[in-house]
């Protein structure tokens, strides 16, 4: 089809694509310049990052920084827990929102509607980080105000609506004679979930995955204000970001690059091995919302 | 309670509601019942309880430790400080100069987009990536870029001649609203891209092929056609584009934490910084629920000033 359409354009035609294909290259260069400069400045010595200048690659390529960021400054620590947050943000999600989503999709009951309306609402509702406050004096009520599981919470909570409509959703595309032959085979709501629809809605699971492991493993704000006190906490984003506002930070560039690369490289990695269902989410999370 | 009692009464009752019972556990109403609650619980637990939570200090001094009743000083001080409403104003700037820039430049993406040219798949793939990384790692990136005396920013602009001195991107009042706003264009408008994208994918292609018959050229077909028929869903995307311009603030924390001189400080930022700052000795709580509300009163009125005109552009045209 494509190559067919080329071979009818004129040559002004011709001309005129290739000017905009120039422009989508510059687009794309100016959009990945950040991350590649980031990347290659993390194996560039730190005087040669203090010096500054144009070039993108390190005249001598060390491994140092890495060493350092993970012995020194404790990004081994850091690592861990962005892993933890994200793998448990997305097991949570997962959860919460499949069985949600299904009640919402196939259950019928008094209030549902009203249930269903506070979710959107307070989608909507927002009055910021002092929102914050409560949630972490609550925290220290609980005992909790130093372990990450309250930031797993708070993040999961604030963030499975937009899960909840995904799966919701894609449920209504399930024909629902499927449950219902379920039901004659004698499964009750609970195993019609668990063993008919459950492996059914794998596609749009992967989404919400992939979802909210980035959004926990990015979380910034909430770690934050949960770490203030608690250093050996602190997930990678807030680690990063504390080393820069540490005063001296100039003499640790290095660092703060390997760092940074630290925190961006995984999420690009399962970013490009999974691109599709990260848009695909995103076009159905607006088309819903 | 009703129920007990009335049963005690009627031995026929009892039974209906034993019936009842047993026709919800049959249908999978306990099932069903358990299934929503951990969501209702997080939904009430992590946010109506915050929410609800703001209008109790609304008229106290709090700082953590100690609440004091201060009346409606929290609100008569709101009205006389400078800082915020400065704030609120640069949240107007930010929102507008984001909108202005990532709204078009997402829009002519994807048109590109859907004209299938060579390597539009990793292109579109390039655009999207800067929505997956954290934003606070990001910025961080860039207040490296920008810095003004080993920045690679002004190295690049110097050995191309354009500038003879160094600019100070964060730290120069003229400049530092740009800057900001340059990371938030390159964070965000590749997520409204495939917002226009789906918008667009659901445009027949009938009309195109229709349009390109009768002799329309691209800038005909695109203002014609692929404007007019996308614009409910750009309604839609402006709303989204406008509304979260206005809550921004954590990308702007890490690149100048609002500075310099308040030059870039925006409401959520400021509320933030009176709450949890370190840079405040004494958290002022009670009056950051205050600022709260009154933000969020800002947005919902730009929302819906925004949607009240969205109709009116319904009707002109």
């Amino acid at each position: 089809m494509v190559k067919r359409d080329t071979a009818v354009y004129s040559r002004q035609a011709k001309f005129v694509r290739g000017l905009l294909f120039v422009f989508m290259l510059v687009v794309a260069l100016l959009t990945l310049y950040p991350i590649i400069y980031v990347f290659f400045g993390s194996f560039k010595e730190n005087k040669e990052l203090l010096v500054g200048g144009v070039n993108i690659f390190p005249e001598t390529f060390v491994i140092q920084n890495y060493i350092d960021a993970w012995e020194q400054a404790d990004f081994a620590t850091y690592t861990k827990n962005s892993l933890f947050l994200g793998i448990t943000i997305m097991l949570f999600s997962l959860i919460l929102s499949s069985m949600a989503g299904y009640v919402f999709a196939r259950k019928k009951f008094r209030g549902k509607e009203l249930i269903y309306g506070l979710f959107v609402a307070f989608m909507f509702i927002n009055v910021g980080s002092v929102s914050l406050r409560p949630l972490f004096e609550l925290a220290i009520g609980l005992h909790m105000n130093t372990s990450l599981w309250s930031v797993v919470l708070i993040s999961a909570g604030g963030g499975q609506a937009t899960s909840i409509f995904l799966v919701r959703g894609y449920m209504n595309t399930i024909p629902k004679e499927l449950d219902e032959a379920a039901k004659i085979d004698g499964c009750t709501f609970f195993q019609t979930f668990y063993m008919i629809l459950l492996p059914v809605l794998k596609p749009i699971l992967a989404t919400v995955a992939l979802l909210s492991f980035r959004g926990g493993w990015n979380e910034y704000i909430l770690p934050l204000v949960f770490t203030m006190t608690t250093p050996e906490q602190r997930p990678l984003t807030v680690g990063v970001n504390m080393l820069k506002n540490a005063g001296d930070g100039a003499a640790a560039w290095n660092i703060m690059f390997a760092g940074a690369t630290i925190a961006i490289v995984p999420m690009l990695l399962i970013y490009i091995c999974s691109s599709r269902y990260f848009i695909e989410g995103l076009t159905a999370g607006a088309v819903k919302g | 309670m009703s129920a007990q009692s009335k049963t005690a009464v009627s031995p026929t009752r009892k039974r209906s509601l034993k019936q009842k019972i047993a026709r919800v556990r049959a249908e999978g109403g306990f099932a069903a019942a358990l299934m929503l609650a951990p969501s209702v619980f997080l939904l009430l637990v992590t946010s109506v309880y915050p929410f609800l939570w703001v209008f109790r200090y609304v008229a106290y001094d709090y700082n953590g430790m100690t609440s004091y009743y201060v009346g409606a000083h929290n609100f008569t001080r709101m009205l006389q400080d400078a800082t915020f409403w400065e704030s609120v104003l640069h949240t107007f700037e930010y929102a507008a100069l984001k909108v202005v820039f990532i709204i078009p430049l997402a829009l002519i993406m994807a048109v590109l987009m859907s004209r299938k040219i060579m390597g539009s798949g990793i292109f579109r793939g390039i655009y999207f990536m800067p929505t997956i990384i954290s934003a606070a790692v990001s910025s961080m990136v860039f207040t490296f870029i920008f810095a003004a005396y080993n920045g690679v920013l002004n190295a690049v602009l110097r050995a191309a001649g354009l500038i003879s001195q160094n600019i100070n991107w964060l730290g120069d009042e003229n400049v530092a609203m740009w800057s900001v706003i340059i990371v938030a264009i390159w964070g965000g408008f590749g997520n409204y891209m495939i917002y226009f994208m789906s918008g667009m994918s659901s445009i027949s292609n009938d009309v195109y092929e229709s349009a390109r018959i009768d002799g329309a050229n691209g800038m005909q077909i695109f203002w014609k056609i692929t404007l007019p028929m996308l614009s409910p869903m750009l309604k839609i995307i402006l709303m989204l584009a406008i509304t979260g311009a206005f809550k921004d603030y954590e990308s702007i924390m890490v690149l100048t934490q609002g500075g310099p001189n308040n030059r870039t400080q925006v409401m959520f930022l400021y509320i933030y910084q009176l709450i949890f700052g370190t840079n405040v000795k004494n958290p002022q709580i009670g009056y950051g629920t205050v600022l709260s509300l009154m933000a969020a009163v800002i947005v919902g009125a730009v929302t819906g000033i925004y949607l009240l005109l969205a109709r009116k552009l319904d009707d002109v045209m």
